[in-house]
């Protein structure tokens, strides 16, 4: 009888320990998505909490420039150069935020600088972004994807992957090590079964 | 949802490339009505109106055109619509996004916030921030019971060392 036992016991093991360290090990990006996720959802007073007059972007360059501007034009191409003449680094992205203009944005965790290139003025500016806190919780948050060329943004990328199955993972051990509770099988149902129905409730009233 | 959704973000130009033929908008209808605003109505307040004239009310974003034509975007999480208004001829014309599961889940995971003035999005709003309560009260409960089981303090201990290490080394770093 034991002995029949042991498989089951087994594999509830596994399940907790792998619930549990799972989520020590990524604890701290845990925390992070959770926190950074409030300046999102409170934009607005954050943005009244730092309006004291010191200006969000501070011009670091600004002069005559060149850059050929039409639909061949590889855009990443452009903003690698314009970072190596300027000696800016970091991870960048690259829009146009109007057909004669574009826009080179260069991030790291703690500073941000765009690049804007105005054609029909031939006209280059290089500017700073201020440091603020929320600015800085929610540039982690967002940071993501396998477009840069270096291995460290996408091993960043790596991690957010392996945050976004273990959440899956805690979801569903979560859900398995609740139906090993014979006492809270009841109320649980009814928490899923309201949790699922508001969702779905929003989803069609929205 | 918040996973599913971060998954499709991060691995973006892979999932467009199941979706070649994408279209932003296809014509639902086309009607003629006209609609009174109040002088000098913003286009979000002419945005209400109209939205409330069509019976779609809505977080929405509105915006005049160079030609002079009200765009009202109607942010719905599944059926997201676009409806263009001339307000001299009163014609109207209501386009649907086709719905397609990654915009969906990317919709669904930006939404949040109180800028909208209807309560049904302000009650959204909260329950993200109650997520967000959910999740700082998961990770310091699951620390805290972590801690009790002796067992697996030694391995715990070990993870929880290599994570903040590989956190604090990619905030020096990228």
């Amino acid at each position: 009888m034991a002995n029949r036992k042991v498989p089951h016991l087994k594999f509830n093991l596994i399940v907790r320990r792998t619930h549990l360290y799972l989520g020590i090990f990524l604890l701290p990006w845990f925390l992070m998505y959770s926190i950074s996720s409030l300046p999102f959802s409170h934009r607005s007073y954050l943005d009244a909490y730092y309006d004291d007059g010191t200006p969000l972007w501070v011009s670091r360059w600004e002069g005559n420039y060149y850059i050929p501007l039409d639909t061949e034009t590889d855009h990443r191409k452009i903003g690698a150069q314009v970072m190596q003449e300027f000696d800016l680094e970091g991870s960048f992205g690259t829009y146009q935020p109007a057909p004669d203009q574009l826009a080179i944005y260069i991030y790291d965790f703690w500073n941000a600088t765009q690049v804007r290139y105005f054609h029909d003025e031939k006209r280059l500016v290089i500017q700073d972004r201020r440091f603020r806190w929320d600015h800085f919780l929610t540039g982690m948050h967002a940071r993501g994807g396998f477009q840069q060329a270096s291995f460290l943004a996408d091993l960043w990328a790596v991690i957010v992957d392996i945050v976004c199955v273990a959440m899956m993972t805690w979801v569903a051990s979560g859900l398995y090590m609740w139906w090993q509770l014979k006492s809270v099988r009841r109320s649980g149902a009814l928490v899923i079964l309201s949790g699922t129905l508001s969702f779905v409730l929003f989803l069609f009233l929205l | 949802m918040y996973a599913l959704s971060t998954v499709v973000m991060n691995h973006r130009d892979w999932v467009s490339s199941f979706y070649p033929e994408t279209v932003p908008f296809v014509t639902e209808s086309e009607l003629t009505r006209r609609i009174s605003f109040p002088e000098e109505a913003s286009p979000a307040e002419q945005g209400r109106l109209v939205l409330q004239a069509l019976n779609m009310e809505g977080a929405f974003s509105a915006r005049r055109t160079e030609e002079g034509k009200l765009v009202i975007l109607r942010n719905h999480p599944v059926h997201p619509r676009r409806i263009t208004y001339e307000t001299e001829s009163g014609h109207l014309q209501v386009e649907q996004q086709p719905f397609e599961a990654p915009r969906f889940l990317e919709r669904m995971h930006r939404r949040r916030g109180f800028q909208q003035d209807y309560l049904l999005e302000d009650v959204w709003a909260l329950s993200v921030d109650l997520v967000i309560l959910t999740m700082v009260v998961w990770a310091f409960s699951g620390a805290w019971m972590w801690w009790e089981l002796k067992t697996t303090r030694l391995w715990g201990i070990s993870c929880l060392v290599f994570g903040f290490g590989l956190f604090a080394f990619f905030l020096l770093t990228i």
